[in-house]
């Protein structure tokens, strides 16, 4: 009978409350199209927290932590290391990342470290270096260390980031966000993972997806140059040849 | 006007593209260089992928000097038969090139040899120009008449095996320096994104004694020969080719080489040669010091295997 109540309470106490919450959530665009004026593009993530289908709640009670992961397609990137070599300046050290994510940006409502701890951010992947761990080298430390400078230089380039201001919430359950995506970010499927928390638990998340892509000439251009590479090559050709004629007659005195 | 670029994926500053296109575009027609080796520097420093930048200046380099190469065939200023040797040696260099240019990058070692190439061939080919040139002005100044070497005054390079006549340069030589000179120009030019025009012509005066009606007009005429079919294999090997990036530098670039080429008749050989010298020599420098000093950042990152 005892064991009976531990049990009714073990699931009372572990899955009840985790499902007493659902989040709806909304991105503004579900394409971004890359066209010849293409200067970056601003994006709304916005949602709602309510309770969910099955409980009797009537309304949620916060307070209530959002974080709103950007991941763009996966690369396979190499870091290097330049070190002096007989007064040369040379590449000499390199780790390679595997499944690398091309952009990453965190935005959350508090700082990540007070929202939960870094256990439950590194197993979901939210902190930018829990992406640096699939490395080529054997050597933990120097994989460690290259995994954080690569962090840095693709914060630098504008590709990582991470907004520890960026969720705002104009009622108690109702949040949004907004990101600017960089005119570098590199075109593919993106998602944009949320993550619900409440006393540092999460206590639901929900995915989206969206596309970057070319459209139009750009499109049209970014795959001739892969589908028909000699084509494409000949053509520059042609162009420069004649850009180079008309330069002659238009200026000829 | 900010203009997306499909291959570099970035998007760059219409105005300033075409502007550096005219500014080096002014610089080639002045001393009568195809202007690669400004245009690659450049554009790696204002943020376009090394790849890229070389690649796509190849196709700036074929329109840059495709209506120099015209007017000096209209004025029967090219020995096409000697262009062809060229050529042919050259594209067979180029191949190399390209596919070293693979190597290196994927190797992490690029950025290295193309400073390394920079800094060795500008930084001998500047000085031997500046000494020249400052010969040539001490001399005038003094009232020498300097008398130019005959054209077909002979040296030992000529006397090796193979000989071809070329009517045109007024020449029996052997081809096997002139394919030398072709396949070392196709190599360098193809990894560096240079059409090599300030190697070929030294090369053609000095080694082969060419004469000076039609040593500019066959550079042109292999420069764009070569660099054309440089485009192309980077084209199908890198797929690297910004066509949209390489038309803007070619429509700054052919208007710019206009003015340049109008300016460049109130100045005199000499002293265009010795100008010329200067800013050879300042970018062998730059890339020296890249080389030598500390770097900003040690550290760099790239993406490995350029699939789509």
């Amino acid at each position: 009978m005892s064991r009976l109540l531990l049990l009714l309470a073990v699931l009372l106490g572990l899955v009840a409350p985790a499902h007493a919450e659902r989040l709806v959530s909304l991105v503004s665009n579900d394409t971004v199209e890359i066209t010849s004026s293409f200067d970056g593009e601003r994006m709304n993530f916005f949602g709602t927290i309510i309770p969910d289908a099955g409980s009797d709640q009537k309304f949620v009670t916060g307070p209530f932590h959002v974080v709103v992961v950007v991941l763009g397609p996966t690369q396979n990137r190499v870091a290097w290391q330049k070190t002096n070599v007989l007064g040369v300046w040379l590449n000499t050290e390199q780790v390679e990342f595997l499944n690398f994510p091309s952009y990453f940006h965190v935005l959350s409502s508090a700082r990540l470290t007070d929202i939960t701890d870094v256990t439950t951010l590194t197993t979901n992947l939210i902190l930018p270096e829990s992406h640096t761990l699939a490395t080529s080298s054997d050597d933990w430390w120097k994989g460690a260390v290259f995994g954080r400078e690569l962090v840095r230089l693709m914060t630098e380039q504008g590709l990582f980031g991470v907004q520890e201001n960026g969720v705002n919430f104009p009622a108690e359950n109702f949040y949004s966000a907004r990101l600017t995506l960089p005119s570098n970010a590199p075109p593919g499927p993106y998602i944009a993972l949320t993550y619900v928390f409440k006393n540092g638990e999460i206590i639901a998340r929900k995915s989206e997806g969206f596309a970057v892509r070319k459209i139009g000439f750009e499109r049209f251009l970014a795959l001739s140059a892969v589908q028909q590479p000699l084509l494409y090559g000949v053509i520059c050709v042609i162009l420069a040849l004649f850009t180079g004629w008309m330069g002659g007659v238009l200026f000829r005195r | 006007m900010q203009i997306y670029l499909p291959i570099a994926e970035l998007s760059v500053n219409l105005f300033f593209l075409v502007g550096i296109g005219g500014a080096v575009g002014f610089l080639s027609g002045l001393f009568g260089v195809g202007g690669g080796f400004l245009l690659t520097p450049l554009l790696i420093f204002s943020g376009v992928p090394a790849p890229v930048a070389v690649a796509s200046v190849t196709g700036q380099v074929v329109a840059a000097s495709t209506s120099g190469a015209l007017a000096h065939y209209r004025r029967g200023a090219i020995d096409l038969h000697l262009a062809l040797y060229l050529v042919l040696s050259g594209v067979l260099g180029a191949f190399g090139g390209v596919a070293a240019f693979a190597l290196l990058r994927d190797a992490g070692q690029l950025d290295f040899v193309i400073s390394f190439g920079f800094l060795v061939l500008l930084g001998s080919v500047g000085t031997l120009m500046l000494i020249e040139s400052t010969r040539a002005i001490l001399k005038q100044r003094r009232g020498i008449i300097v008398r130019e070497r005959l054209p077909n005054q002979h040296n030992w390079i000529h006397g090796l095996p193979m000989r071809v006549r070329f009517k045109k340069s007024r020449l029996y030589i052997s081809v096997l320096p002139v394919l030398i000179i072709g396949l070392f120009i196709g190599f360098v030019g193809s990894l560096l994104g240079i059409g090599g025009g300030f190697i070929m012509v030294p090369a053609l005066v000095y080694l082969l004694r060419v004469p000076g009606n039609v040593v500019i007009g066959t550079s042109l005429a292999q420069v764009v020969a070569m660099m054309a079919a440089t485009t192309i294999l980077h084209a199908v090997q890198s797929q690297s080719v910004d066509i949209l990036l390489a038309f803007c530098l070619m429509v700054g670039g052919t208007a710019g080489a206009q003015f340049g080429a109008s300016a460049g008749k109130y100045l005199r050989g000499e002293q265009l040669r010795g100008l010329l010298a200067l800013l050879v020599l300042a970018v062998a420098i730059r890339f020296g010091l890249s080389l030598v000093l500390a770097p900003a950042d040690v550290f760099s990152m790239a993406v490995m295997g350029q699939t789509q």
